[in-house]
């Protein structure tokens, strides 16, 4: 429905209850922009509003808090609006992917709590490997939209901390870090499914951006694998040659 | 924030929250604990009334704390304070998730069995705090289309051609209930 401009502000306080269709939202909040009495109204409904959700108060389930504070630990934040444009930064990888970061938001917007760990991950993706990780991002999107998904976080002795996202149903992983010490030049950080008795290669870390590495795929794993992490040679190898710094129980 | 008045305890506290904020948009993971412990049962209650499946519900009370995380530096406290910043969100989240199943799963089941539904559990679960029983009390005072309307907006999802439909009067009409009803209630909760 279409209302006369001169009409749109008897839309206040649906608009502040978030009885608006999507239209009819956007329409007003164009309205909204340049019309301060509008804004008054809104800002004192909104507040009511508030007391009507203090009032539903309830304890969100077990494990919630958890979560959610694991997911903080690895996700970066938007930068403040700034009245002038941000200075363009040429180097580094990090400034780039920033700016895509609106996109992939969109991308995955729909998938649940975990993404947002992932997109810590691919913010410190580069530029051009963004096309490929386009591709990733479907298949890490996949394991996160997944009903049984499962994230759990651990620290990793020496420093930083290791996240997994399980889905058991796809048999796919998703592992990301932070605030992993830096390594000398012909190290890597390597990652291990370790079963009884087995230790298989489960993918190398990427480059830390800004403290963080993108997600790192793994499949082909049982209940009782546990995550492991060992620092190794550049390339890799296919066994452990160092003492784990890492050894975590994949979550359930 | 300047202060017209002398600040209330609730006015107060929504100037901490706002301090709050501020922090975590600093990247201060304590203060976003602390924000924590005082908005998430705010905000799950909130989508768990609008959404009413648990499952659903948790996994959008996740989503919503996230995204104060991720844009707290957005929050401006000339807009508002922060509780009604995060709980815009939650709301928002909400209401939008319980719109797009409700556009999978056929819009008209929905409308037909929600208009008693809504009615009185408003005062049923929520919890027996101080706010609740305030906001019984000043919702009783409402007439009952002034009342209906906002809970079934608000609470239950619907858009106010919706509502309109639901309660069987005209839009205008529902329009100027939402606003006097809200007023009337911001005069009656004492909501500065």
């Amino acid at each position: 429905m279409r209302l006369p401009r001169r009409d749109l502000h008897s839309l206040a306080g649906p608009y502040a209850l978030d009885a608006l269709d999507a239209g009819e939202r956007d329409r007003f909040e164009r309205h909204l922009e340049r019309c301060p009495r509008c804004q008054d109204e809104v800002r004192r409904m909104s507040q009511t509003a508030t007391a009507l959700a203090m009032a539903a108060a309830a304890e969100p389930p077990a494990g919630v808090k958890e979560r959610v504070l694991a997911a903080v630990a690895v996700t970066p934040q938007l930068p403040p609006v700034t009245t002038r444009d941000r200075p363009r930064v040429s180097l580094g990888a990090a400034p780039r992917a920033a700016r895509r970061y609106p996109r992939l938001v969109t991308a995955i917007a729909a998938v649940a709590v975990a993404a947002a760990v992932v997109l810590g991950g691919l913010l410190a993706v580069t530029r051009h490997q963004l096309d490929s990780a386009q591709a990733h991002n479907q298949e890490i999107a996949t394991v996160l939209a997944a009903p049984d998904a499962r994230i759990a976080s651990a620290p990793v002795t020496g420093g930083g901390t290791a996240t997994v996202v399980v889905s058991h149903a796809e048999n796919k992983l998703i592992f990301t870090s932070a605030g992993l010490p830096e390594l000398a030049p012909t190290q890597v950080y390597e990652l291990w499914l370790l079963g009884p008795g087995s230790a298989r290669p489960a993918g190398l870390l990427p480059e830390p951006v800004a403290g963080k590495t993108a997600p790192v795929l793994a499949s082909g794993f049982t209940a009782e694998d546990k995550m492991g992490m060992t620092v190794e040679p550049s390339g890799g190898t296919s066994s452990p040659t160092t003492t784990p710094i890492l050894v975590m129980p994949l979550p359930e | 924030m300047e202060a017209r008045e002398a600040p209330g305890p609730a006015k107060r506290a929504d100037a901490d929250l706002d301090a709050l904020l501020t922090l975590v948009a600093r990247g201060d993971q304590g203060a976003f604990e602390a924000l924590y412990e005082r908005l998430a049962r705010p905000a799950y209650g909130l989508i768990r009334k609008v959404l009413r499946d648990p499952a659903q519900s948790e996994e959008v009370v996740q989503e919503v704390l996230l995204e104060v995380w991720r844009t707290a530096s957005r929050f401006d406290p000339a807009k508002g304070g922060a509780a009604t910043w995060v709980l815009t969100i939650a709301h928002r989240r909400a209401v939008d998730r319980v719109r797009s199943e409700a556009a999978a799963a056929g819009r008209e089941q929905r409308t037909s069995q929600a208009a008693g539904a809504a009615r009185d559990d408003v005062a049923d679960s929520v919890e027996a705090t101080l706010d609740a029983e305030l906001l019984r009390r000043c919702l009783a005072g409402l007439s009952d289309v002034q009342r209906e309307s906002i809970t079934l907006a608000y609470y239950g999802g619907y858009t106010y051609p919706e509502v309109a439909k639901l309660l069987e009067v005209a839009l205008g009409t529902i329009k100027s209930r939402i606003r006097d009803g809200l007023n009337r209630l911001r005069d009656c909760l004492g909501v500065s």
